[in-house]
């Protein structure tokens, strides 16, 4: 590995991606893994890091693969796990990490263990789940899929209990407090990473265990379990292995997955994200820096993993109830994009195809503190179907070309595993990637361009932030520091061009190199600095003081 | 003093200054940009070199500045010469940010340079930089003396400099501008040079100067005389040292400003190079010299560095600037293992071809093409140490020396795909 430092995981850039959703290579409609070993070389151009694998295992699919009914293969329809190694060998050997999506807190009703607990309490697997003759025990903790759930009990007729289970009652949780599942749990672990797994996105962790009188998230007891399997994969694979927790919640509340830089490498930023669409609509840079203003510091070793769009909805939990009316207004306008507190749409879409704005959104992901994650199919702007249901519209087959079915499948259109976006905006005619490779200021390889330049400095993923408080609200303006090097980062929320003077006194001598052209900007004085930016605009500069720059090659003295 | 206009008439004040001289034979011309520090140490060298090697020749100090804030015109003033000043016209650009020669609108000041040299009626125009303290006299006398009494028509300077100095001249444009033009010239864009009266003639008469902030003025001078047929010659001076608060330090700039003044001049006088198939050779005069040779800490590994990334990012700009061909033999170098990392240089000509024609077809945006070439030239460089650094002098002029027949043996590679 290029990087092969064990704090990786804070330089890289992640891309999302979903099997089935990526190439189709055996024909079926659906995508599998020797389709995503055949992409691998787009993957490597388009110049990230590692990839996150949505759940590919066997599974009942009655959520998308988050119902898992078997931890130990791949789904059929994806493959095998020979299959899978010659994935992760072939991504390897591009200097590509892989992670997947490992779902801890419950299975599918259809995993053996479950089946085996239901059939009898005296079964070797009855405590692998949470069992109770009651439907009233842990009152307090809330039902999240409030659209399609009115309890978190739901009575198995085979074992006449009740089962517990904070998503789907097709999805019941298992029993953390069982040293068994414990021990199941981190051999599932163990089997992944001995086969070169760089690590796991752990889905749903606030939920693990459950006590009387508690909301039954993020308890002591969670903790100190995640804690333990940490210690464990950090001692037997060398410490460079990475666990990313999803736990969508506060930041003060999500920072004690850190712990001490014992717990999680990293933890997704939940409210940062719909913080970024609204500074975005409102033209004001106030909805952003406050959030920065809530989230406290975090060990040196860890990162936040911060994200525009994922395979779920564009959550809107953690927004007040105002700034979700406002969301919805501005974002939602069809009932149907919205589900349950969120929006179920595409990067793209949701900014009307305005390429200022998606360029600007992705500036601002790519250069705020955290590690980026790329939803697949946003870096070419591809658009959503909300007709679809649930969240199927934003996990569409990719659009690879103009050719039948979108490039990405042979098969009979009718067979793809949903249809292909072939709306007249965002339909794989007008949006896919054969088209914009070829095109060089494509969005695409815009993407490549902002990827490439992130990749220049280690400020972006190492160092600090300070925002400039300018008088023109509507620039977003930030200071990122780490080591001798200081990066300046301006941004014009609004539509309109922009004037902005920035309080940059303090380096008073630099010269802003813009990173995008490589273009030097006028030395900053003590006055105040004058900047205009076009609609929509945004600056990279790296500040450079006289007699700074990179190491020399040895060849400076004078080239010419 | 008033701007000087970019037309074949003196500006008013100009015109003045000249009605009081006596007649000259000589004139230096140092062109300026805020060089209050640097001038006068570039005076006594003028003042020496003429009281010595031209004793009792009439000559004349032209300075032509940019705008200077500080003291340069003053400091000129005061060295006893006879002086023309005036204020060239500069691009607002590089007066933000000063190009590599160090002088914003040089097009400019080196046409009034030359105006006010005719005008006089002078043998010889000698051309200086306000910033090199490491001139001496027997610069004057060594770039002048060709045209005085050798029928040189230009003079080219050769410095003495260590053999991993100047390795955008040597690798890029030294064997690019010679294929061009069919003299090799070793800096075909260093300052100081020395024109000849039936040069200044001609460049008075040419109908079409390079328009002034493109840098092009220094390489549009050398085609034009080597394309009319008249007398290149190069004069090997010393040391050539720079004390500059304003020039251009960074790399990737330097190699975009120069290449991209090339590629300029080669979109805008195709008549100087399309045709040139001979290659002259160049008379030189001076003592030979001695490269300094002592230890240099090159970082190759970081060079090759440089260049795997550049394999990495830049590949989507490379694919629409490099021929299929060329961009296979470049993904194929062996840059994993520095021992065995080689760039030939049949290849090396080609990449710099298929990056001119890219300049030429705007296949992407240019400033983006010429700033992708670093890592290229990066690679390229690298090679050129790991070639060399365990040889001797001669081995790596012999190495430079083969970079320049692979661009002159390509040539038609780049002429055929020109049109």
């Amino acid at each position: 590995m290029k990087n092969g430092a064990r704090d990786w995981y804070k330089d890289a850039v992640f891309y999302e991606v979903h099997v089935k959703a990526f190439r189709d290579a055996n024909g079926d409609g659906t995508g599998d893994f020797a389709g995503l070993t055949e992409s691998l070389d787009y993957i490597q151009e388009l110049g990230v890091d590692c990839l996150w694998i949505l759940p590919m295992y066997p599974s009942p699919l009655r959520d998308d693969g988050y119902d898992i009914s078997d931890f130990y293969g791949i789904h059929p329809s994806y493959g095998t796990v020979e299959d899978f190694q010659k994935f992760l060998d072939a991504a390897h050997a591009r200097d590509l990490r892989v992670i997947t999506d490992l779902v801890m807190n419950h299975t599918s009703d259809q995993h053996p263990w479950f089946q085996a607990s239901r059939s009898s309490p005296a079964s070797p697997y009855a405590d692998y789940y949470v069992w109770s003759a009651s439907d009233r025990r842990f009152a307090d903790a809330r039902i999240i899929f409030v659209d399609t759930e009115k309890s978190n009990w739901t009575l198995d007729p085979l074992r006449r209990e009740y089962y517990w289970h904070r998503f789907f009652s097709h999805q019941p949780d298992l029993n953390y407090d069982s040293p068994a599942v414990r021990r199941e749990m981190l051999d599932v672990m163990r089997f992944w990473l001995d086969r070169g797994l760089d690590g796991f996105r752990c889905d749903a962790v606030p939920y693990l265990v459950e006590r009387e009188g508690t909301s039954c998230e993020n308890l002591p007891e969670t903790h100190a379990i995640l804690k333990e399997f940490r210690a464990v994969i950090d001692q037997e694979y060398g410490g460079d292995r990475i666990l990313l927790a999803e736990a969508n919640q506060w930041p003060e509340d999500v920072r004690p997955y850190f712990g001490d830089g014992d717990e999680f490498h990293m933890s997704f930023h939940f409210p940062l994200m719909p913080r970024l669409y609204l500074g975005l609509r409102l033209e004001d840079t106030r909805p952003i820096t406050d959030i920065f203003t809530h989230t406290p510091p975090i060990p040196p070793a860890c990162q936040w993993g911060l994200f525009l769009r994922n395979h779920d909805e564009l959550t809107l939990e953690m927004v007040t109830n105002e700034e979700r009316a406002f969301m919805y207004y501005a974002y939602a306008h069809d009932p149907g994009m919205k589900l349950n507190l969120g929006i179920r749409r595409r990067l793209a879409p949701l900014l009307d195809g305005d390429r200022r704005r998606v360029e600007l959104l992705n500036s601002l992901l790519l250069t705020l503190p955290g590690s980026p994650i790329i939803y697949y199919g946003d870096e070419i702007g591809m658009g959503d179907n909300v007709y679809l249901g649930d969240r199927h519209g934003v996990r569409t087959p990719m659009q690879w070309s103009r050719d039948r079915n979108a490039g990405f499948s042979s098969v009979e259109p009718g067979q793809l595993y949903l249809p292909v976006i072939a709306d007249p905006v965002y339909g794989y005619e007008a949006v896919n990637v054969a088209a914009q490779a070829r095109q060089p200021s494509s969005l695409l390889n815009t993407m490549r361009r902002l990827l490439a330049a992130r990749r220049t400095s280690s400020v972006f993923g190492r160092g600090s932030i300070e925002f400039l408080r300018p008088r023109n609200s509507k620039v977003l303006a930030y200071l990122r520091r780490h080591g001798r090097q200081t990066l300046l980062i301006v941004a014009n929320l609004s539509a309109a061009p922009q004037p902005v003077e920035l309080d940059l006194a303090a380096f008073a001598g630099a010269t802003p190199i813009e990173m995008l052209g490589a273009t030097a900007f006028p030395t900053i004085r003590t006055a105040p600095y004058f900047l205009s930016l076009g609609p929509h605009g945004f600056y990279w500069f790296r500040l450079e003081q006289p007699g700074d720059g990179d190491e020399p090659f040895g060849i400076e003295r004078s080239p010419i | 003093m008033s701007a000087v206009a970019a037309g074949p008439e003196l500006p008013p004040d100009v015109d003045r200054q000249l009605d009081g001289l006596p007649p000259t034979e000589l004139a230096v011309s140092v062109l300026t940009y805020n060089n209050a520090a640097t001038v006068p140490a570039v005076m006594s060298a003028v003042r020496g070199g003429l009281e010595k090697h031209f004793t009792g020749t009439p000559a004349v100090l032209i300075n032509a500045d940019a705008g200077s804030a500080d003291a340069t015109v003053d400091r000129l003033a005061e060295s006893g010469l006879p002086f023309v000043r005036a204020r060239h016209e500069a691009p607002a650009a590089q007066l933000g940010a000063v190009p590599f020669h160090g002088v914003p609108g040089r097009g400019a000041a080196l046409r009034l340079a030359v105006a006010v040299a005719r005008r006089l009626g002078v043998r010889a125009l000698l051309v200086l930089e306000a910033d090199v303290t490491s001139v001496t006299g027997e610069w004057l006398e060594r770039l002048l003396r060709p045209v005085l009494e050798h029928g040189a028509d230009l003079v080219m300077p050769v410095h003495a400099r260590h053999r991993y100095d100047g390795t955008i001249t040597n690798l890029v444009l030294a064997p690019l501008v010679g294929a061009l033009f069919g003299r090799r010239l070793h800096q075909p864009l260093s300052g100081p040079r020395a024109l000849s009266a039936r040069l200044v003639e001609r460049l008075t008469a040419a109908p079409r100067w390079p328009a002034s902030g493109r840098s092009m003025v220094d390489l549009w001078i050398a085609g034009s005389t080597a394309a009319d047929g008249l007398s290149v010659h190069e004069a090997r001076l010393g040391r050539w040292h720079v004390e500059s608060s304003t020039r251009t330090a960074d790399l990737p700039t330097m190699v975009a400003q120069t290449l991209g003044a090339v590629f300029a001049v080669m979109e805008e006088y195709e008549d100087l190079w399309m045709a040139t198939a001979n290659w002259l050779p160049v008379p030189a005069e001076g003592p030979a010299l001695l490269p300094a040779d002592e230890p240099a800490q090159i970082d190759v590994e970081r060079m090759v560095g440089a260049f795997t990334r550049g394999l990495r990012d830049l590949g989507t700009i490379w694919e629409h600037v490099l021929a299929p061909d060329t961009l296979g033999d470049v993904l194929s170098l062996e840059a994993d293992d520095l021992e065995r990392f080689r760039f030939p240089d049949d290849l090396w000509a080609r990449v710099v071809y298929d990056f001119a024609l890219g300049h030429h077809w705007s296949v992407v945006y240019r400033d983006h093409l010429l700033r992708s070439l670093v890592p290229l030239y990066l690679g390229r460089t690298a090679a050129y140490v790991l070639a060399t650094r365990q040889r001797d002098a001669a081995a790596a002029e012999s190495a430079l020396a083969a970079v320049a027949d692979a661009f002159e043996r390509e040539k038609p590679y780049l002429v055929d795909r020109w049109r």
